[in-house]
């Protein structure tokens, strides 16, 4: 309000007063209002809070400081004049007691009068701003007040571990966590924590401890914690300095990581799986062409010729399994920007059956196909749903007898699109059946001898199905042949 | 235990290339080599032909069946004499961690020692000669 027009009340039972000032303030930019007695004036100005106020003291109905009184005590922020003919020091007096900021004696030229407004405008800006600071500065000390609670709160409820020692290794402070990453029962603020931390995490607090100047940075370790080391803590030991620079305590932050270790160790271990499969072909490859170059064994052209066919052979597989690799890599990066696109199953079927033309004629394998009418098609990745099925074909025509079968069936279950591979090959044994989607497992035994392949074909399959929330199951009999069903949903977005 | 003339060694891996291999330069320094494709075969092969030295690739059929018919080799009087060396490719930097150059370890894995592939026929040889 006092930012635009200021606002004035003017309460004079004189008419001509009235309307004469409310003129001459109109002109200078106020806005006016005016009452013609005591009891309007307390009216208006108990309603509205005006930035100022001229009273006349002597009306006929309430004397001008009961008007005041009354505004006061609603407003106690509007400035108030008290205007009078008959100023006496005593009421002057009164009425500056009951909160009045000045006195306008009666006449009052123009100039006069228009220079205390000006005043009186001034002094309300003052009050204001002092309320606003008043305000404020409540507000700042309420919020330390709750801000210290808040961050307590905070503390106390995250998923880290926190723990505050001194210098003296007492506990300064903790949250429940912490207790829950060291195995602790309970901790007291002020009680000696020696003892009661991993060794490893003592180490780090007494190396801070020991340092001469302090270094501002975390010292991390990792410690296994449990009454079977099942959990696997990291723990970042900070120190806390004093504002005069000398060492406060220490500061340890504790986070779960045993989920990101079994990552780790299963990463490591696909690793060392890749590594072997690798080295094995590039062995052969490399024994082969040593042999063939070493003239102190003199072979003959035939078996070098027979060498050269076996590295070559080697080189592929060697190179299948690169692409396998490639593939699985690609997958894992891919779920987020694969093309979707409608794929009939039928379709990729069928051109997967082309390649493998010749594969099955060496054999002279029978197909059998089994497609129900009106297929959906699936929302899904060209690419994705051809390797899947390619892997599963060619993995019967690989593993079939000579003159036997393949019969693949597509049909709708509910919500699920079938595709069933189903082949009359050398079968899996019981304990291979559960090792089968396994990267690099391969069943070896005396039926599958000769019959080359990565390991990595139906784990590929396995995670496109997964990937498409499908499932896929197996089903064999030992030296009678596989069934493989995959179940896709059909539908998805 | 005393160190005896080597004549016929068995070789038991289930990669066929360097079963061949190993074979024919063993072959090539005048050993007798006999050769098995599975652990399986490996034993009855040792059974039948009391070869003076056993190579045993580590991972055939399963990840251990290499250990695993060392082990049963050992335990045969016949096999207690020999050297019986364990075949791989894994090493520390694969991530297989173990070794068998302390008394404690061939104690408990049951072998002689290990040799790394690509096999160098001389060092084979050697190691199979200082055998005692």
């Amino acid at each position: 309000m006092i930012n635009n027009k200021a606002n004035i009340l003017i309460v004079d039972d004189e008419k001509g007063l009235r309307l004469g000032t409310k003129r001459l303030l109109e002109e200078e930019g106020y806005d006016v209002a005016t009452a013609e007695n005591g009891e309007e004036g307390i009216k208006l100005g108990t309603s509205k809070e005006f930035d100022v106020a001229v009273i006349d003291l002597k009306m006929p109905d309430i004397d001008g400081l009961d008007v005041l009184k009354e505004i006061k005590n609603v407003h106690p922020n509007t400035v108030c004049f008290i205007a009078t003919a008959y100023a006496s020091y005593d009421t002057a007096i009164l009425a500056t007691r009951i909160g009045a900021y000045g006195y306008i004696p009666k006449p009052f030229t123009p100039e006069e009068f228009c220079y205390q407004i000006e005043q009186g405008i001034k002094q309300r800006k003052l009050i204001l701003d002092s309320e606003r600071l008043k305000k404020e500065r409540e507000e700042n000390l309420f919020e330390l007040a709750s801000e210290k609670s808040r961050l307590n709160a905070i503390i106390k409820s995250i998923n880290e571990g926190v723990l505050v020692i001194n210098k003296n290794n007492e506990v300064v402070y903790y949250n429940y966590s912490a207790l829950k990453f060291l195995n602790l029962p309970d901790l007291k603020i002020g009680e000696n924590i020696t003892g009661k931390l991993p060794d490893k995490i003592c180490a780090i607090i007494q190396k801070i401890f020991s340092k001469e100047k302090i270094l501002l940075k975390s010292y991390t370790v990792q410690t296994e914690v449990g009454a079977n080391n099942e959990l696997i803590v990291e723990a970042a030991c900070t120190p806390v300095p004093q504002p005069d620079g000398t060492l406060a305590g220490v500061v340890i932050t504790l986070g779960n990581i045993t989920e990101f270790k079994k990552i780790e160790i299963i990463k490591s271990q696909f690793v060392s799986m890749v590594a072997h499969e690798l080295k094995a072909p590039l062995a052969a490859i490399q024994g082969f062409l040593n042999i063939i170059l070493n003239v102190s064994l003199n072979i003959d052209k035939e078996k070098e010729k027979d060498y050269l066919k076996r590295s070559v052979s080697r080189l592929k597989s060697l190179t299948d399994l690169v692409n396998d690799l490639l593939d699985i890599s690609r997958m894992e990066i891919k779920t987020k920007q694969r093309e979707l696109e409608d794929v009939m199953l039928a379709d990729v079927v069928n051109s997967t059956l082309q390649f493998l033309e010749l594969e099955a004629k060496k054999k002279n394998l029978t197909i059998e196909k089994q497609f129900e009418g009106n297929i959906p098609s699936i929302k899904a990745d060209l690419n994705e749903i051809t390797r899947m099925v390619t892997n599963l074909l060619s993995n019967a025509c690989k593993y079939n007898v000579e003159n036997g079968k393949i019969i693949i069936s597509i049909s709708v279950l509910q919500n699920y699109l079938q595709l069933v591979v189903k082949d009359t090959g050398v079968g899996l044994k019981a304990e291979e059946k559960t090792k089968l989607f396994s990267e690099f497992y391969r069943a070896k035994n005396e039926r599958t001898r000769g019959i080359s392949g990565t390991g990595l074909g139906l784990s590929i399959v396995k995670r496109i199905v997964d990937s498409y929330h499908g499932s896929i199951n197996v089903e064999s009999e030992y030296g009678v042949g596989t069934s493989f069903t995959i179940k896709l949903p059909i539908n998805q977005n | 235990m005393s160190s005896r003339k080597i004549n016929k060694i068995l070789l038991v891996d289930d990669d066929i290339d360097l079963l061949e291999q190993t074979k024919l330069l063993l072959e090539s320094k005048g050993f007798k080599v006999v050769t098995a494709e599975d652990s399986e075969q490996g034993f009855k092969a040792f059974q039948q032909e009391n070869p003076d030295a056993a190579i045993i690739d580590l991972i055939m059929e399963q990840m251990d069946s290499g250990f695993i018919l060392c082990y049963k080799i050992k335990k045969t009087e016949h096999g207690k004499n020999i050297p019986v060396y364990l075949l791989t490719s894994a090493t520390y930097e694969t991530g297989f961690k173990f070794s068998a150059s302390t008394q404690e370890e061939k104690e408990w894995i049951k072998c002689d020692g290990i040799i790394h592939k690509p096999v160098v026929v001389e060092e084979l040889i050697s190691k199979l000669e200082n055998f005692s």
